[in-house]
């Protein structure tokens, strides 16, 4: 009955608005007092700050509608009271929130390094296919070439590779030959992943759109 | 019905003395769990990268050249104090701590969040300041402070571009010199007037007010009161009252603090000699023929008033008695204009 009547008295600025949160059990605990807490500013331009001269303009001051509305409905009895907290509540909460976005942290984490290591790990089967000798075993790694005598290494060396490359395991037979990653070939085949489209639609699958939606220039 | 939840009531009963951490609130109590679990991950962390830090420094031969050792090494101590400030950075009683203006500058974590707190304000509004006041490339070519300055004459802080009266900057101020990075350093401080007029040559020459040396400063100890530095050891110039003749612009008093390289001291005879003046001291120049780094800047301002004429009489400064006045412009010879225009 009580809300009721407030709502009868509000003007019709008020009555219409969609946004309006209405507390159906709870009243505000604290409702603002009868009198208006902002009492009406001197104000000739809206957001001016500078103050004007009552005395010699003796109309009412204008003021800009926004700036009235908003301090009606932040007066009215219905609004709820703002969120405030005393010290250690608010050292409470902050507490609270630091420790979930803490716990989203770590599971965010913890996705990550799991899709690392299955990457990690099928990077690692591709390359142990593509190594995979004529017999079966035998496979080749690159060595890291022979410090010099003040510890450097030797960049030319090692990008060189070439008597850095040793064979290690098997019976050493596995190197070169047109059997040396057959199967790193099969595995790498596209076949039947875009039926029915021209290969050339194709992009390396991406979470977000390219940075070029169309390439207008490209010609079969 | 009671007000408040039941732990709330509980927590009332008991009485004001439960200290914050204990407060029995269930989720509070959680939160803190998930957070001490962080913490000593992180403790951990520090442990393994000092570990890694231990083991490369002792590498022999590293694979690779000098530098790339040092680099390495550097990048990862970095690291190791990113995690110290990330392992006490979600505990609210440094929160509290700090808030309350009681943090100890020898933790990375209270540095951090004073770092943090002058960034986010004080920094930006001197920046602001001595760009509109043109400080920047008027005495220096650039600066990017990392040091906190604030200047305070006989208790009263000058925020950064005040006029300070003549006579409360009579006697040298106080000044607060924060870093935010661990360790002591040297420094120089330096107090220019760049506004300084000369009539005959009708231009602007710069003065120096203050000149001192070898300052020792380091986070835990960061006031410097200028008078009490030592005269053999540290100071060049000693303390000059700013002033302003009558009828001149206000003159920018620019307090500089660079860095000087390493823990490596200025030789003061070599400074004497090559800037003994205070008319007509450069900075640019002082700066670069001693290596400093300009760390961090602070602006006030001063101009005639009505002590400035005692504060020039007690200091030996000769001029109080002088206005200085604008030259008269003689307008432009009226000319008749065109008479068939007016029509």
């Amino acid at each position: 009955m009580n809300r009721l009547k407030i709502l009868r008295s509000a003007p019709s600025t008020f009555s219409g608005l969609p946004f309006r949160p209405r507390a159906s059990n709870a009243l505000p605990l604290f409702r603002p007092s009868l009198q208006n807490p902002f009492p009406i500013q001197s104000q000739t331009s809206p957001f001016s700050s500078t103050a004007c001269l009552l005395k010699r303009k003796k109309q009412r001051v204008k003021q800009d509608i926004r700036v009235r509305h908003i301090k009606f409905h932040l007066a009215h009895p219905i609004t709820p009271r703002p969120l405030r907290f005393s010290r250690h509540r608010a050292l409470r909460h902050w507490t609270i929130h630091r420790a979930w976005h803490t716990h989203l942290s770590q599971v965010r984490r913890a996705r990550e390094l799991d899709l690392e290591r299955q990457y990690e790990s099928m990077k690692g089967a591709c390359e142990a296919l593509r190594t995979l000798g004529e017999d079966g075993i035998g496979y080749t790694i690159a060595r890291a070439p022979e410090p010099n005598e003040d510890g450097t290494v030797p960049l030319q060396k090692a990008q060189e590779g070439g008597e850095g490359l040793v064979v290690i395991g098997g019976s050493g037979k596995g190197e070169g030959g047109k059997e040396l990653g057959r199967l790193y070939r099969l595995a790498m085949e596209k076949k039947g992943i875009w039926q029915g489209v021209p290969i050339e639609y194709a992009r390396i699958q991406t979470d977000t759109p390219g940075r070029e939606g169309w390439d207008h220039g490209w010609k079969r | 019905m009671p007000i408040g939840s039941r732990r709330r009531r509980a927590a009332a009963a008991v009485g004001g003395n439960v200290p914050f951490e204990q407060l029995p609130y269930q989720c509070f109590q959680e939160a803190r769990k998930v957070l001490q679990a962080d913490r000593e991950e992180k403790v951990r962390l520090i442990d393994v990268e000092r570990q890694r830090i231990a083991r490369l420094e002792a590498q022999e031969p590293f694979p690779g050249t000098p530098a790339q050792k040092q680099l390495r090494l550097q990048s990862m101590r970095k690291h190791v104090e990113y995690l110290k400030v990330q392992a006490d950075i979600n505990d609210p009683m440094v929160k509290k701590i700090f808030e309350d203006g009681k943090g100890d500058m020898s933790k990375p974590v209270y540095r951090h969040l004073a770092d943090r707190k002058w960034r986010s304000y004080r920094r930006l509004l001197i920046m602001q300041r001595i760009i509109q006041m043109n400080v920047v490339p008027d005495l220096l070519p650039h600066i990017d402070p990392v040091i906190d300055l604030s200047i305070s004459f006989r208790g009263k802080t000058a925020h950064p571009g005040d006029f300070v009266e003549s006579t409360l900057s009579e006697e040298a101020p106080i000044l607060k010199i924060q870093p935010f990075d661990r360790g002591e350093r040297l420094v120089t401080i330096a107090v220019v007037d760049p506004d300084v007029p000369v009539a005959e040559e009708d231009t602007f020459k710069h003065r120096c007010h203050f000149l001192a040396c070898n300052v020792r400063i380091s986070p835990t100890s960061p006031m410097v009161k200028l008078a009490d530095l030592d005269q053999e050891s540290q100071v060049v110039h000693s303390w000059l009252p700013p002033f302003a003749q009558k009828g001149t612009p206000y003159h920018r008093l620019a307090v500089f603090v660079l860095q000087q390289p390493g823990l490596e001291r200025v030789d003061l005879e070599v400074a004497n000699s090559k800037a003994a003046q205070r008319d007509g001291f450069y900075l640019r120049g002082f700066a670069t023929r001693h290596r400093l780094a300009p760390t961090g800047v602070g602006l006030f301002r001063t101009q005639w008033d009505e002590g400035t004429a005692g504060v020039m009489h007690r200091a030996g400064v000769e001029g109080a008695d002088i206005e200085f006045k604008r030259k008269r412009i003689e307008p432009m010879p009226y000319k008749r204009k065109d008479g068939s225009r007016f029509r």
